[in-house]
């Protein structure tokens, strides 16, 4: 008997099956990551990094529309599939000897200025270098879909532990609400409503004089604006794994632990025979606990929990205890790593075919920014964190914070900051929140006083890119300094740090420590980059569609 | 807070925009003795990090057609000059008429930028499309273009800037705010700074969108206000858009930048003043979005990368204050540029550097003087910033 025809997409010049509700990615997928793209600047070989639709690194062309992330989007049948940035392909690109020949980089602020009747040829040139997609063959619709509106009392962002807590809080004393996540496949359970697949771009500070204060700005599925209005909102976005800089940061096969964790999923072979896990703590243990047969070694920062040294030493998995990570070898892929003692000085080779950053958590501060919240920094996660009054209060009223990306770490804290932050949003006093997970118990990650090591000594030979999304070298950085520029906010607008696709996410926390080892300042005085909507990358015609402000909302759940 | 070297100078400068310093750099050239230039924020912070990048020629009095041509050969000379490349090209404005009223307006302006030997064309709707591709040119009735007008990157001429002025002596004090002006008999003899007062017998006011609140500090009425416009930027694109594109019905701006980004906004100021600080607002983002997808109908599917706003100094006639304020001696005005500082200020700051060392300068007060809202007459619009 014959089976259905299966779906399929459309690569090239093969045709790649694909699974129902399954990420592109996954059809792009041949055993190990693919190399999908070239970087911007340099034609570096970029592979899939973070696996939760963040960094630049997985960008294809999809039916005509350029910048499609492929770890995002679910692919339908006959899609038409291409790769951007590369010719003739992203394993082998000509361009890519610009990275060969121009080991410094390039110097487009004080280059390309003589001869002066040269000029505009070199502007040519370079202008056709830029950018990573065309512009899309099609239109995409002139008529752009016309938003949702929805009225709730309470809206909660981000359906994680926290947010699932908050939600099941709220259904339990009956007040409408409304869940919403980027994940597709997100639910809490039945009866609790839900927009999945759906990405807060926008979170203005309230307006104190209409009924229901907060107007929150969405984006369904990437094509359709959503107008949320609600009394109060839960803010439960949880937090990332942080990127780490040394020379060939970037290189493929160095992925976050969430991106292993994505690529490595239960039912598939790891894309790796052989990893190095880079992380002291409960996040390294994790990973050791999903694929610690193909675990080489634990390299740790700092010091090494308890329990990771138990996992280790079950799995007999060698661990490096306060250790630089130097270098990644290799061009095309990672073939192994170059790690520095941070106790001696003496420096050693690993073969290794993956890196997997497992060190640091960041949270998620830019909704909580953009609301106009009272921001905290706080040394031990090495980042800020909204300013809690009492149990998840915020400094804006109607705003409660609850989860990672409040400061609350574990899963108990997580759970019982969500339900403290639905009483709230009800009006009834919290239960206590003392004696949970915070931040600031946890114990700190030491990355600051490993950077100030990592930069001091002598550095490895190779591009040291801290901007993934823009190519920008951490050489550029320290010129921006000893040429007297000074702050993250003109740093930024000097090197091009932290304005690319990722909006930041893996380069700005970073760029924050270097500069106050650079000053000599405190991390809050170097100051923070205004967080501009929308949260992350967003199609013009989502917009397009929202209602004037003036309109009348009706209620549409 | 890091104080000023001295107790005093001969010239203080407010505001290390584009403005101030190109105002220094005259200034410290012809010998105009030590200078401070003061700014409440850090480099860049103001208008001059926060606009557009265009350089336009398209004029619709011959006094700012000149002062545009001037600036635009020194941007074409920036390179060379101050070490930083900022990627000025020459790609066009192109500006779209969408009735006969507008496209007769854009032919008087036209005539008056022919006048002044710069090659403007008027272009039919079928010419368009050699310009630009992808445009939806229902409802365009036609169109000029400059090819000498463009676009460059804001941020490294202020670098550029920042470092010749440094080299020529120039103080640059960052994070000090002008409090007040001090005078005696009539003239300006010092100004309070939030970092300590210094003596000085010139202050200019190049402050931008916070210089109306610094001509109130000095005692006096200001002529200018500033409201707050909003911006966009998408994801890089490969090239595909050479000119400045420019609708005259709703003020939409876009061009595309060198990192392959489409940087655009509306010409509808979005709040009056300063007070509430520079933040988007979710009505801009719709209205930008429809308005670029409109024309653009290609460009909905793109992403948006980030907005964000900054302020337009803008004057009741459309024209900048360039010169002595006659109510203060020693008080130089130069601001009031309504979103168009940038493009103006190589020649603008030249002469207000002119100014300040009491020579002559070619502009008519009539015009550009501080002094010419006395009559109570001069409140029409000369210079329309809706052009764009």
């Amino acid at each position: 008997m014959a089976s259905p025809p299966r779906s399929t997409v459309r690569f090239g010049s093969r045709r790649l099956p694909i699974s129902p509700g399954r990420s592109l990615l996954e059809a792009l997928w041949n055993g190990r990551l693919p190399i999908l793209q070239r970087s911007i600047r340099y034609h570096r070989p970029r592979a899939p990094f973070c696996g939760v639709g963040q960094c630049t690194q997985c960008l294809v062309r999809v039916n005509g529309v350029p910048n499609v992330r492929a770890c995002r989007y679910v692919p339908g049948d006959g899609d038409v599939v291409e790769t951007e940035n590369a010719w003739p392909s992203p394993n082998h690109d000509v361009l890519g000897a610009l990275d060969l020949l121009l080991p410094g980089g390039i110097d487009t602020l004080r280059g390309f200025r003589r001869p002066a009747f040269l000029t505009p040829l070199y502007h040519q040139v370079v202008r056709r270098l830029s950018g990573y997609g065309r512009i899309a063959d099609r239109p995409g619709g002139i008529e752009p879909p016309a938003a949702r509106r929805i009225e709730t009392e309470v809206a909660v962002l981000g359906t994680g532990i926290a947010g699932a807590a908050a939600l099941s809080t709220l259904a339990e004393h009956g007040i409408a609400s409304v869940g919403i996540d980027t994940s597709p496949i997100a639910a809490v359970r039945p009866g609790v409503a839900m927009l999945s697949g759906t990405t807060v771009a926008f979170l203005p500070p309230p307006r104190p004089e209409v009924d229901r204060p907060w107007r929150l700005i969405a984006v369904e599925g990437r094509r359709r604006g959503v107008d949320v209005r609600a009394r109060s909102v839960i803010i439960a976005t949880g937090g990332y794994d942080a990127g780490l800089w040394f020379a060939g940061s970037d290189r493929p096969g160095v992925v976050t632990a969430e991106g292993a964790l994505a690529f490595t999923e239960p039912n598939r072979a790891p894309f790796f025979r052989r990893a190095v896990v880079f992380g002291g703590g409960e996040r390294a243990a994790e990973i050791l606990d999903r694929c610690g047969p193909q675990v080489d070694a634990v390299v740790a920062p700092g010091s090494v929990s308890p329990e990771l040294t138990e996992k280790a030493s079950a799995l007999e998995v060698p661990l490096y205890p306060r250790t630089l990570l130097m270098a990644a070898i290799g061009r095309r892929r990672v073939r192994g790593v170059r790690l520095r003692s941070r106790a001696d000085g003496a420096e050693f080779s690993l073969e290794t075919d993956a890196v997997i950053l497992a060190h640091r958590r960041l949270p998620h501060p830019q909704l909580y920014f953009q609301a106009g919240a009272e921001m905290e920094w706080r040394n031990a996660g090495g980042a800020y964190y909204p300013k809690l009054g009492r149990g998840t209060a915020t400094s804006q009223p109607g705003l409660f914070g609850a989860g990672e990306g409040a400061g609350f770490v574990g899963t108990a804290a997580a759970e019982a900051s969500g339900t403290a932050a639905a009483m709230q949003a009800l009006g009834e006093e919290p239960p206590s929140l003392a004696n949970l997970g915070r931040v600031d118990a946890i114990e700190p990650n030491e990355i600051e006083g490993y950077y100030r090591q990592l930069f001091a000594g002598r550095r490895p030979k190779g591009k040291w890119i801290v901007c993934p999304c823009e190519d920008v070298m951490l050489t550029e950085i320290e010129e921006a300094h000893e040429r007297g520029y000074r702050g993250i906010e003109v740093i930024k607008r000097y090197t091009g740090v932290g304005s690319g696709l990722c909006q930041g996410r893996y380069c700005l926390p970073d760029t924050l420590l270097l500069l106050a080892r650079l000053e000599q300042r405190r991390p809050t005085e170097v100051g923070y980059i205004t967080q501009r909507p929308p949260v992350t990358p967003l199609p013009l015609s989502a917009f397009a569609g929202l209602p004037d402000e003036s309109e009348p909302t009706g209620a549409a759940r | 807070m890091t104080r000023a070297s001295r107790d005093r100078y001969p010239t203080v400068i407010v505001g290390a925009g584009i403005v101030g310093l190109f105002t220094a750099y005259h200034l410290a050239r012809a010998g105009g003795g030590p200078i401070l230039v003061v700014d409440r924020g850090f480099l860049s912070g103001g208008a001059s990090g926060r606009n557009g990048g265009g350089v336009r020629q398209q004029w619709e009095t011959t006094a700012t057609v000149r002062l545009a041509r001037e600036s635009v050969d020194a941007f074409r000379r920036f390179g060379r000059e101050f070490g930083y490349n900022i990627w000025f090209r020459q790609g066009g404005y192109l500006f779209l008429a969408e009735s006969p009223a507008e496209l007769e307006r854009l032919r008087r302006v036209r005539s008056v930028v022919r006048g002044e030997g710069l090659d403007a064309r008027e272009l039919t709707q079928s010419e368009i499309p050699r310009y630009i591709n992808g445009l939806e040119l229902d409802g365009v009735v036609g169109g000029t273009f400059l090819g000498s007008d463009g676009t460059l990157y804001p941020f490294p001429a202020i670098w550029g800037l920042y470092e010749s002025v440094r080299s020529l002596g120039v103080e640059v004090l960052l994070g000090s705010e002008a409090t007040g002006v001090a005078t005696a008999n009539g003239k300006v003899v010092g100004i309070g700074l939030s970092s300590g007062s210094v003596s000085t017998d010139a202050v200019v006011n190049a402050a931008g969108g916070w210089s109306s609140e610094l001509t109130r500090r000095a005692g006096l009425a200001p002529a200018n206000d500033a409201t707050r416009h909003e911006i966009l930027a998408t994801e890089p694109l490969k090239p595909f858009l050479d000119p400045m594109v420019v609708r005259l019905s709703d003020g939409l701006y876009f061009s595309q930048t060198m990192r392959g980004e489409i940087v655009g906004g509306l010409t509808v100021a979005h709040a009056p003043g300063t007070a509430r600080g520079m933040p988007s607002s979710p009505n801009f983002l719709r209205a930008m979005s429809r308005a670029l997808t409109q024309l653009v109908p290609r460009l909905s599917s793109l992403g948006i990368l980030r907005a964000w706003s900054g302020f337009y100094d803008d004057t009741p006639d459309g024209l900048p204050l360039i010169g002595e304020d006659p109510r203060l001696p020693g008080f130089f005005q130069a601001n009031g540029f309504g979103g168009h500082g940038f493009m103006l200020a190589p020649a603008s700051s030249r002469r207000v550097a002119q100014a300040v060392l009491g020579e002559p300068t070619d502009l008519d007060p009539g015009l550009f003087g501080p002094g010419r809202f006395r009559d109570p007459g001069r409140t029409r619009p000369v210079e329309r910033a809706q052009l764009g």
